[in-house]
């Protein structure tokens, strides 16, 4: 076997491929959150925030009600409660969506770390309950995506059907339409009798479920219980960079998601290749590129259209 | 089907904004089955009533019936359900969204109760298109059809959620005026076939004159008069809308034109859209002469004066000015060759509204070694003194020079642009819509200013909506159509009746270059 | 972005926002079982109680300051430097490995090569994000936001492999500087270095351009309406690749100062998000210059102080708490004073109404 086929067999293992699942998974959950906000017009970059909450409140909830539900039912009202905190001030109050944002992720790093401390002291907790992963017999008989699908997290799973809602709620729903024409042209909602400020706070809320969401699957199902400082550790902004590449389909943000943790579970497998810093950046840069195509393709268009 | 009912009634209503009373006791019938214009100038009320009628603001005080019952709620939602469908003139549509999802949107139809049904909506919109004889694709987005058929895809719109008395706000302002007449045809179709009732907010007379039953005129929030259409002619309703038959003292015009001072040829520029929005097309302009546009809105004249002083690229051609070739340089570098600007849209190109009426006056100048010390730092004192004799020299008046431009009223607005422009001395001026919203004090001021100006040997090109400026200040008048001069007139050889003939391209002189 | 006036109605709602957040931090000081009181007081002490952790406060105060002063100048024509946090790092980078690079040369070489090397790398990393904002009209905000994290992963990249320091111990950072090179310390025991010095002259000359001179006023009126400032005939567009650029460089010289003034190596841990703190600074100061420089100590203070909260067993947190509260505080004042008046007004249309009925 030359050095190249090794590289190659290492990258596409099904290894690589099951820890791709698994670092997309709550990335995806957020970005499909943030799509929500996306598209009602908010740019949203204080997902990083929404997550750490759920991480955090997840363990919580786990560690005093002694139950993973509890933890995941704790986890779900307080990104309910972001998601509501998040539209008062961005919808209601009109302030700036970025400043907002921005102050929302210190503010959970804040918030959770001091938490945390207080609660568990400065060692933080571990071994709560916990959410376990299913294995699911049948899947064991197929080859690769056997292996490669199963023994996961609940939330791999249920993330596929989170794309699909997400995906019918907004292409194929009355509600999906009103949620767009609150982002890109809120007077058309408003003169034809709906309030797009409401459109808004739906779509804030839905991006707070999502994302404490996410970050419970984190603490809850990937740390088996374990909550750790700004564990959320940027998940929130290769989110973001996730909406933006995808242009806030859901669809297409599971596989911007799942283009991440490819990159990020080579980086881990051909660490004595290249640097796992090195690949991380890639998706990035990829993301930047996509931004400069898009704005290139519209003027293409334009041009297009002056000629016919 | 005409009768005498009334379909809408306004009962002393009132709106007062901060520091605007924008509608003042007003009471008014609309009837069943007529078409009813309202008219007045920018910022008389008019769009502020309809608003009101629609359900979008709430009156400060009185009351609006609509087919015999009050409204209680002023909420856009149940007025549509009474029947109430508007056009505005900035168009609610959702750019990336289809035709037949633009003219259902808030009343889809679904399928198994939760899903959109796209099929339904373009078969319903393929009937709507069937009933009312308006042709528009269905699947296309509508960012990528043109302005008319948008319009059409509003007006469906309103008619897909059971709209019988139908509003437009300004329809023909983006129109051509093959465009316009098609819409009258609608207008006319739907009044007739269908009984329904059609307000229409306009300020071109001729238009009113053309399509109403009867004509209502607001003046500063408050109707002034309501008129059956075929008692009034379109100078009567002018007399209505300013307040007084309008006579300005007759302007004293001195010297002769000179030397070409801005010279245009063969231009071709592009629209924003990127469509051809001026057509091969040359003129000269002499010193000592003002040269007046005179076209509808959206025929070119726009791009014309945006491509000759740099705000847009030139597609093809030549701009030469005091001999100076211009074309494709930036806006300033046009000014230091001699060519100085009063852009249509202050607010947006005009002035810095967040910036004091100082700073406003003093950009462009901003580098002069008088305003600065050591080279860099700002002379505040000069700059002062500079603005402050500017402000009393072309009489200013507002809350002084440290206070915000945004804050002034449009028509101190406007002087501070022209102050500003005017200062520089530029052999070339190049104005447009000098008095678009100016009160007329401040009109009479502005006009004798630009004829001053004429006098002392610059060269101007004037364009303006308000074709009795255009009558009263231009030694010379084209008239453009679609990006192309139709017509070249010396003033005095031609009546404005005539003009518009040229303006709406139904006559055009022969190969024509001004 | 909300352009407003420092006046005196913005002076009370801070005062408000500073006050109630701190009566936030209290009630959560409260719930976790401790004295807010207590806690207050060792916060001041942290802060002041020994010569030290003045200086501390007044380093802290300067790497956030230069940040905040970086994100105003960007802001004055329009553009929104979100990645100065990327830019430190490149320049703490560089500057650093200079000073490995030309280790034995004097320090007179050294330095302003190390200080070049920092705005020049930071400068071009920021000047990316602006023409592409420029010329593409791809929005600044989200490119920044990408280019922070590509700028960390490659300096983390650098630091563990190619630069990596030959000692052990350390994972990613590179070689200690040579102790000749390093900016002299001003108070025993604290981070303060000369390198505030510099600091204070790069902060008054974007003061006074931004404030006194003729190229500021040329860049506010960019800013606030860069349609009328191009109409005018200002450059915009290489107005605003310049003050990017500037920014960033600004941006790389705090990095280089944290290197040459603080830590003597480079480690990712040369800022912990201390751009982002500097930018919710100048985000309250509402861009300008002296308010942010002023607003600087202010939060520098409570962030030293947090410090001493440890002694009286309480998590220093509580100073990210009370910070971004007052910023919550501060952003939707606005809306809501709005609000208010709003209904304060619909309020007295119904009780005139109701007088006159």
């Amino acid at each position: 076997m030359s050095e190249f086929e090794k590289i190659l067999s290492t990258v596409f293992s099904v290894g690589t491929l099951q820890q791709m699942l698994r670092s997309a998974t709550p990335v995806a959950l957020a970005a499909i959150g943030g799509s929500m906000t996306e598209h009602a017009g908010i740019m949203n970059i204080g997902m990083d925030g929404m997550i750490l909450m759920g991480a955090f409140f997840g363990v919580l909830g786990s560690f005093l009600g002694q139950s993973a539900l509890a933890g995941l039912g704790l986890a779900l009202l307080i990104g309910v409660l972001v998601g509501l905190f998040f539209a008062l001030l961005v919808v209601r109050y009109k302030s700036d969506e970025f400043i907002i944002g921005c102050a929302l992720n210190t503010f959970a790093l804040g918030l959770t770390s001091y938490l945390s401390r207080s609660v568990f002291g400065n060692n933080g907790t571990k071994g709560n309950p916990a959410l376990p992963a299913l294995h699911l017999p049948f899947l064991s008989k197929i080859p690769i995506l056997g292996p490669m699908l199963n023994d996961q997290s609940l939330f791999v799973y249920l993330t596929w059907i989170v794309v699909l809602l997400a995906w019918l709620f907004v292409y194929k729903t009355p509600y999906g339409l009103w949620l767009r024409a609150s982002g890109e042209k809120p007077d058309t909602l408003r003169t034809a009798g709906i309030s797009p400020k409401r459109m808004q706070w739906i779509a804030s809320l839905l991006c707070g479920i999502l994302c404490a969401l996410a970050g419970a699957h984190l603490s809850l199902g990937q740390l088996s219980g374990t909550f750790a400082e700004n564990m959320s550790n940027s998940r929130g902004y290769i989110a973001f960079a996730c909406v933006i590449f995808a242009a806030a389909h859901p669809g297409k943000a599971y596989l911007a998601a799942l283009m991440f943790g490819f990159f990020e579970a080579i980086g881990l497998r051909l660490q004595s290749y290249v640097s796992a810093d090195l690949t991380n950046t890639i998706p990035y840069l990829i993301t930047i590129i996509m931004m400069v195509y898009v704005v290139a393709r519209k003027q293409q268009r334009k041009k297009k259209l002056a000629r016919a | 089907m005409k009768n005498n009912e009334a379909v809408i009634r306004f009962e002393h209503v009132s709106m007062q904004f901060p520091g605007v009373l924008a509608n003042d006791d007003v009471s008014l019938e609309i009837r069943r089955g007529e078409v009813f214009a309202l008219i007045g100038e920018n910022g008389a009320g008019k769009s502020t009533l309809m608003n009101i009628l629609y359900g979008i603001q709430t009156p400060s005080s009185g009351e609006v019936w609509i087919k015999g019952k009050r409204v209680e709620q002023y909420d856009p939602r149940i007025v549509i359900e009474q029947g109430v469908g508007m056009v505005h003139q900035h168009f609610m549509l959702v750019p990336s969204f289809t035709v037949a999802q633009n003219i259902v949107l808030s009343r889809e139809p679904r399928k198994h109760k939760i899903f959109f049904d796209n099929a339904a909506a373009e078969a319903a919109a393929r009937k709507l298109e069937a009933e009312y004889g308006l042709t528009v694709p269905e699947t296309e987005a509508v960012e990528d059809i043109s302005v008319g058929l948008q319009q059409r895809v509003e007006i469906l719109k309103a008619l897909y959620r059971g709209a019988e008395i139908l509003i437009l706000d300004e329809p023909t302002a983006v129109l051509t005026p093959q465009e316009t007449e098609e819409l009258f045809s609608v207008i006319r179709r739907v009044v007739r076939d269908k009984g329904m009732t059609v307000i229409i907010i306009t300020h071109k007379l001729d238009e009113v004159m053309a399509i109403s039953d009867r004509v209502g005129v607001m003046r500063k929030g408050r109707l002034v008069g309501i008129h059956e259409t075929k008692d009034v002619d379109a100078a009567k309703l002018a007399s209505l809308m300013v307040g007084r038959p309008v006579i300005f003292d007759e302007l004293i015009r001195s010297g002769e034109p000179g030397a070409t001072a801005l010279r245009v040829e063969h231009l071709q520029v592009s629209d924003h859209r990127g469509l051809p929005a001026v057509r091969d097309l040359s003129l000269e302009l002499r010193a000592g002469e003002i040269l007046g546009i005179a076209a509808i809105e959206g025929n070119g004249q726009s791009e014309l004066i945006e491509a000759i002083t740099g705000m847009i690229p030139v597609r093809s051609g030549r701009v030469t000015v005091l001999g100076r070739e211009v074309t494709g340089l930036e806006p300033g570098e046009i000014r230091a060759a001699g060519l100085a600007h009063v852009p249509e849209d202050r607010l947006a190109t005009g002035i810095s509204g967040l910036a004091t009426v100082a700073d406003n006056l003093l950009i462009g100048r901003q580098r002069e070694p008088r305003f600065n010390r050591f080279g860099i730092q700002q002379n505040r004192k000069a700059i002062r003194d500079y603005a402050q004799e500017v402000y009393q020299r072309y009489d200013i008046r507002g809350a002084g020079v440290d206070s915000l431009a945004g804050d002034m009223s449009g028509g101190n607005m406007q002087k501070v642009v022209i102050a500003r422009e005017f200062s520089f001395d530029t052999p070339v001026l190049v104005i447009s819509q000098p008095t678009r919203g100016v009160d007329v004090g401040a009109i009479e001021f502005i006009h004798s200013r630009i004829m001053e100006k004429r006098n002392q040997g610059a060269a101007i090109l004037l364009s303006s909506a308000d074709l009795d400026e255009v009558f009263r200040l231009s030694d010379r008048i084209i008239t453009l159509f679609e990006g192309e001069i139709t017509g070249t007139f010396r003033a005095g050889e031609i009546s404005k009746e005539d003009v518009g003939l040229y303006m709406t391209g139904s006559k055009r002189q022969g190969g024509q270059e001004a | 972005m909300i352009k407003q006036k420092i006046n005196t109605g913005y002076l009370i709602s801070l005062g408000v926002s500073v006050l109630l957040a701190f009566l936030v931090g209290a009630v959560i000081l409260l719930c976790t079982g401790h004295s807010p009181l207590k806690a207050y007081g060792a916060m001041l002490s942290g802060a002041f109680s020994a010569p030290r952790h003045v200086g501390d406060v007044l380093e802290y105060a300067m790497v956030l300051g230069l940040c905040g002063l970086a994100c105003d100048l960007g802001s004055r024509v329009g553009i929104f430097n979100v990645g100065g946090e990327g830019q430190l790092l490149i320049g703490a980078l560089t500057a650093a490995q200079v000073g490995v690079a030309l280790d034995g040369a004097s320090a007179w070489v050294v330095i302003p090569l190390a200080a070049m090397a920092a705005i020049a790398s930071a400068g071009l990393y920021a000047l990316i994000p602006g023409v592409l904002k420029v010329k593409l009209k791809v929005n600044e905000v989200i490119t920044t936001i990408m280019l922070n994290t590509v700028a960390a992963s490659l300096c983390q990249f650098m630091a563990k492999g190619p630069w990596k320091s030959s000692n052990r111990t350390l994972i990613a950072a590179t070689e200690r500087l040579n102790a000749d090179y390093w900016f002299g310390g001003l108070l025993r025991g604290s981070k303060l270095s000369t390198a505030i010095f510099a600091a204070a002259a790069i902060a008054f000359v974007v003061w006074y351009v931004m404030q006194k001179t003729t190229p500021g006023y040329e860049m506010k009126l960019t800013g606030q309406n860069p349609r009328f400032a191009r109409f005018s005939g200002l450059r915009i567009d290489r107005k605003i690749i310049l003050c990017m650029t500037v920014s960033g460089a600004m941006c790389g010289l705090v990095g280089m100062f944290r290197v040459y003034g603080a830590e003597h190596l480079f480690k990712p841990g040369v800022s912990n998000d201390y751009y982002f703190e500097g930018l919710m600074v100048a985000m309250i100061a509402r861009y300008q210059p002296l308010a942010t420089i002023l607003l600087s100590l202010f939060f520098a203070v409570l962030k030293i102080g947090a410090e001493g909260l440890q002694q009286v067993g309480v998590p220093n947190q509580i100073y990210l708490i009370i910070q971004t509260v007052i910023i919550f505080f501060m952003a939707a004042q606005g809306g809501f004073l709005e609000q208010l008046s709003h209904s304060r007004n619909l309020n007295s249309i119904r009780s005139s109404k109701k007088g006159g009925a």
